[in-house]
């Protein structure tokens, strides 16, 4: 089976970058792939709790997030480096990531036959 | 001999991207590598307009790609939920959403995200030019 | 597995790097080729043309220049490509 890596590496809302790669993963999990998502720099804000980008008039894509394991996305991996560099701690975050330092995400993107950020 | 996909999600107005996706295609093909389909996404769907006219000394990316697909037989595939979001359609997707126009090259299909995938998966190497 | 990571940008070269393995290979293209001075450990590759549109000399330490017919060979000697947005 072929392993696609998707990595957000981006803040929401800012850039659109971060809703349109989840619909990558979330079309590719209709195939029959091993699919990962990464969370590094600044895609940890991708997994703030309490975002309400509905007061911008834009549409809260992070619940997704949650339902990734539905999608049969079981690898979700955050980046620990990441959080701490930015004072944040994993309660602030919706429950859905394995942390995971830098090296082990270093080993999986290694490991993949596809990699794919916006 | 190897066949390449490419992702382009450059905008094909403020960006390098879309270029160096059309100098790279060039060059495989001239290797006698096969092009199975050029996927575009965010911003790069822009390219897709028939309407747009850059400057007459300026290159024209949305009639470059075209004489190239049809030349060397490859896809110009549009995402359609990033193309209807940026105004570009063809006449079925402008009927389905009461438009006034339709904009898309004829040289370029809209399709769904799964024709990502799905080069991905028929291809030796997927590039992604951003 | 081998990867090219494809670099476009020059702000995003140090989170580039902290994602590379040792065997992969880095490509400088467009505004990054603006990177040209720096050191990296791992095999460097430059792309010329944009190199020569920006005024650079084609010949930097560190770094291979390639022209597109070698970037296209590039992807095809390492496994996979990674465009590092």
């Amino acid at each position: 089976m072929k392993r696609l890596s998707v990595i957000f590496n981006k803040a929401p809302y800012g850039s659109q970058a971060g809703r349109e790669l989840l619909d990558i993963a979330l079309m590719a999990a209709a195939f029959d792939m091993d699919i990962s998502a990464i969370f590094i720099g600044n895609g940890v804000y991708q997994l703030l709790d309490k975002q309400q980008p509905d007061i911008l008039q834009l549409k809260n894509h992070s619940p997704t997030f949650k339902a990734l394991e539905l999608y049969g996305i079981e690898t979700i991996l955050l980046e620990q480096e990441a959080l701490a560099h930015r004072n944040m701690t994993e309660p602030q975050l919706l429950d859905v990531a394995e942390l995971t330092d830098n090296a082990t995400i270093q080993r999986h993107i290694q490991q993949s036959d596809f990699v794919f950020m916006l | 001999m190897a066949t390449f996909s490419l992702l382009v999600t450059a905008s094909p107005h403020s960006s390098q991207g879309q270029y160096s996706a059309l100098e790279f295609t060039k060059a495989l093909l001239q290797q006698g590598h096969t092009l199975k389909r050029i996927f575009f996404y965010g911003d790069g769907v822009l390219v897709a307009s028939r309407l747009n006219c850059p400057p007459s000394d300026e290159i024209n990316l949305t009639k470059s790609w075209a004489k190239l697909a049809i030349e060397h037989d490859f896809e110009l595939t549009v995402c359609v939920t990033a193309a209807l979001k940026r105004g570009i359609t063809n006449a079925a997707e402008a009927d389905r959403n009461a438009l006034t126009g339709d904009n898309l090259d004829p040289a370029y299909e809209i399709s769904g995200l799964g024709q990502l995938t799905e080069a991905m998966l028929e291809s030796d190497r997927l590039i992604t030019f951003g | 597995m081998k990867s090219l990571y494809i670099l476009n940008n020059p702000a995003n070269l140090e989170q580039c790097l902290s994602a590379m393995a040792p065997d992969d290979a880095l490509l400088l293209i467009e505004d990054a080729v603006l990177l040209c001075h720096q050191h990296t450990l791992h095999n460097s590759y430059i792309l010329e043309e944009d190199l020569i549109a920006r005024g650079f000399a084609t010949k930097q330490s560190h770094w291979q220049a390639v022209d597109y017919p070698q970037f296209v060979q590039l992807t095809l000697q390492y496994d996979k490509t990674v465009t590092w947005l």
